[in-house]
């Protein structure tokens, strides 16, 4: 996957820290890796929750993940067009992250099922700058690349 | 060290205020509860009040309208634990031999402030995606009905008993019922929690004094022993663990358990953390009341109703009672008091002698809920 072309509007993170490129330079949402211990975090952590381990390194998660919970949400604040729907997906590092469901009705959504979890523009904030957020999507099914595990 | 004695409990009704401030409406509690102990306000050593959205030195405007200024208060935040912990605080300037009378009040006025969901923290990563507190209760509302096949049904049982509870209580916000058709066809807000599964917008306020063994000899006033106050934040998540139990509850309950030197069988009544239907399922359980993943079959066989073999939430909980943040914790241990000094009238649990109190307040990305309170009273 290349990297987006550049655009004219500045692009900002939906949060400060929340992305790190991989080795090809794309994206990622960013973790956090122990070096003692070996457990994962998301968001980020500065001391290890574990081991107390202080030894830790931002990595890129994995964006293939499985689909714990999820909802509808009906009502919500303002800067929400509701309905939208709202899951936990488990990724292989053993962490589970929120993020909204994109391109999916209701209806094909079941807990367990295989979902992508993809790092792009969500909005315009009110600087016109496109704000990079993260999304879930299906699975594609011709993707055969074998599921990522993160290195022990 | 001394033990921590309730002599003096008041709140005001619950529900939407226009005409009172939140100050107005702190005030009022505080004086209900001072009257109610029939002490001297000069007695009073020091206050503690819980709060979320109220501003600066909101305990400090309080005690400017009630005489008390002057002495030394401390404000509180927690999220929706905020009143139990300043009742814990109070309770434990007591035990460290610091005051021997103490007033300890939360109080909350959302109506002014919010309309509908409320969100965890602003800048919070989750709230930046989209969470909502309905949101997070539905997605656990699904483990909990994936895990142990607990159907909407028995979900909304849970909001019928409370309602009903509610319309036993004058100082409750709902004084109507629901029926379970009702729940289930009310508006939705995350889907599968509609209307009446979630805890309404509220005003209002509770006050409780506290007095140490010394005082107690002084007073007349019955007094009830807080036999426990247990207070624990969430555990950084590691792992990809169920979302249909809660640890946090149980370490609190663990500990206060511990504490009183009972366990969970002792307990005549419990008012717990029902900030939607799903909530009070997941906080019963972890609080060994009931069987993990066995509630809401028992409720649906009225073991949690007054009169039931063990009442669940007898005020109307927040469901029914309403839910004015920082007032809650504290209308809670208003509850215990009248239960267990007979004075409940028609919601009275017969022969209660132990009440236990449990709040549950906050959420942030990667933790498991933010503070987590147990309280336990007894005659």
């Amino acid at each position: 996957m290349a990297e987006p072309a550049s655009t004219a509007a500045p692009m900002v993170p939906l949060q400060p820290g929340i992305f790190v490129d991989d080795a090809s330079g794309v994206p990622r949402l960013a973790g956090t890796r122990c070096r003692t211990c070996g457990t994962y975090y998301f968001p980020r952590r500065q001391v290890c929750a574990q081991c107390l381990g202080t030894d830790t390194e931002t990595v890129p998660l994995s964006e293939r993940g499985v689909l714990y919970t999820y909802t509808v949400v009906y009502q919500s604040t303002p800067e929400f067009r509701t309905p939208y729907l709202l899951g936990y997906v488990d990724l292989p590092e053993g962490v589970r992250v929120l993020a909204p469901l994109a391109d999916l009705a209701v209806d094909d959504v079941r807990a367990g099922m295989p979902l992508r979890l993809v790092v792009e523009p969500v909005r315009t904030d009110a600087q016109g700058r496109v704000v990079l957020g993260y999304r879930l999507h299906r699975a594609q099914p011709d993707e055969t690349r074998p599921e990522e595990t993160p290195p022990a | 060290m001394s033990s921590v004695w309730i002599v003096g409990a008041g709140m005001t009704k619950f529900g939407k205020h226009v005409d009172q401030s939140v100050v107005d409406l702190g005030a009022e509690a505080v004086l209900a509860a001072i009257a109610d102990a029939g002490i001297d306000p000069r007695r009073i050593e020091a206050a503690y009040c819980g709060h979320v959205f109220q501003g600066m030195v909101a305990g400090q405007r309080v005690l400017a309208q009630t005489g008390l200024a002057g002495i030394p208060l401390t404000n509180v935040e927690d999220a929706c634990s905020s009143g139990a912990v300043a009742v814990r605080e109070a309770a434990l300037s007591i035990r460290a031999g610091e005051h021997d009378v103490v007033l300890a009040f939360g109080m909350e006025h959302l109506t002014a402030r919010f309309r509908g969901a409320l969100t965890p923290a602003e800048d919070d990563l989750e709230t930046a995606v989209g969470l909502t507190m309905p949101a997070i209760y539905a997605m656990r509302a699904r483990a909990h009905m994936q895990e142990f096949g607990t159907t909407r049904r028995q979900l909304a049982l849970i909001s019928v008993k409370n309602k009903r509870n509610a319309s036993l209580n004058p100082f409750a916000q709902f004084q109507t019922t629901v029926t379970v058709d009702e729940v289930i066809n009310a508006r939705p807000i995350a889907d599968p929690l509609c209307l009446y599964d979630c805890s309404p917008v509220s005003d209002g306020a509770a006050a409780v004094i506290l007095v140490s063994d010394r005082a107690r000899r002084t007073i007349t006033r019955t007094a009830l022993r807080l036999a426990a106050t247990a207070l624990r934040t969430g555990e950084v998540d590691r792992g990809l663990s169920t979302m249909a139990v809660e640890p946090i509850t149980q370490r609190t309950a663990r500990a206060a358990y511990e504490q009183a030197g009972i366990g969970p069988e002792e307990v005549d009544l419990a008012e717990v953390h029902d900030c939607f239907s799903i909530a009070e399922v997941l906080r019963v359980e972890a609080l060994g009341l009931f069987p993990i993943g066995d509630y809401p079959a028992r409720v649906e066989r009225g073991d949690a109703d007054i009169g039931g073999m063990l009442p669940v939430n007898p005020s109307g909980g927040l469901l029914g009672k309403g839910h004015p943040l920082g007032a809650t914790g504290v209308a809670q241990m208003v509850e215990l008091v009248r239960q267990l000094r007979g004075e409940a009238g028609q919601r009275q649990v017969a022969g209660a002698r132990v009440g236990l109190a449990h709040c549950r307040g906050g959420k942030a990305a990667g933790v498991e809920g933010a503070a987590c309170t147990v309280n336990i009273l007894a005659a």
